[in-house]
């Protein structure tokens, strides 16, 4: 986990300015969020906001996987949550549709 | 500009670390998980930059704004991720109000700081000035007296 201990202190994989980007608790670094929202090439312009709260949601959608991975995980009488258990939830869940085929 | 495969990615550490505190105590993640989820958390970004965006465009805007992502997540039928996410824009907006402010109260200090430098240097020009004319002053003296 190369230079995984000091992410939060903003020393980062990208450097100092993640730290003042950061706020509000927000974990991801919006500076890699925004670029990789910049992939979509019909994309002009994003408000800071937008690219905030894509960050924020984002933040949201890991808990929600893997909370819902880890009833799977119980299911089956396991304490290790398993690549299975995600791909059970991807199928179950008709929300996670536009995961399907795309975890390669 | 060259763009490693990585700079795509969300960062490893920080993706483990929000899927470990959505776990209870003592559970542990599959490295083929954890690399699942990540994966599935760029797609997530993708999706709802291009949903946000198409709302956008259809109500004839160039730019993606913050209502576009509330829609999308209507749209991509995470509503329950939307009362959170207005929770935390809230925050986050006075956190960057706050944070300009302190900015610009730094801004002035310092502007402040360097114009009393500036009449500290006048003043210690002009005393350097009246020790040279007192030097002057004695040498003078001197002088005439060798005769």
């Amino acid at each position: 986990m190369a230079g995984g201990e000091w992410s939060h202190n903003g020393v980062g994989e990208d450097g100092a300015v993640e730290e003042e980007e950061r706020g509000s608790g927000l974990r991801l670094p919006l500076a890699r969020v925004k670029r990789i929202m910049k992939c979509d090439p019909d994309l002009n312009l994003a408000s800071q906001d937008a690219v905030y709260l894509v960050a924020r949601a984002t933040e949201l959608f890991v808990e929600s996987l893997v909370q819902e991975s880890y009833q799977y995980t119980v299911h089956s009488r396991k304490k290790t949550v398993s690549r299975r258990d995600v791909d059970n939830s991807i199928e179950a869940i008709e929300a996670l549709a536009f995961l399907e085929g795309a975890l390669e | 500009m060259a763009e490693r495969p990585e700079d795509l990615n969300l960062p490893n550490a920080v993706i483990t670390r929000i899927i470990k505190d959505a776990l209870p105590d003592g559970i542990a993640v599959a490295k083929e998980a954890r690399s699942a989820i990540a994966k599935a958390a760029s797609v997530f970004v993708l999706y709802t930059t291009s949903t946000a965006n198409s709302l956008a465009q259809k109500n004839k805007k160039k730019t993606v704004s913050a209502q576009d992502v509330f829609a999308a997540m209507k749209e991509m039928e995470f509503d329950k991720f939307i009362e959170p996410l207005q929770e935390s824009l809230e925050v986050h907006k006075k956190s960057q109000q706050s944070k300009k402010e302190q900015k610009e109260a730094k801004a002035k200090a310092k502007k402040a700081e360097e114009s009393e430098k500036n009449t500290s240097m006048a003043e210690v020009v002009l005393m350097d000035a009246s020790h040279t004319c007192t030097e002057i002053g004695v040498e003078l003296q001197n002088t005439e007296t060798m005769d």
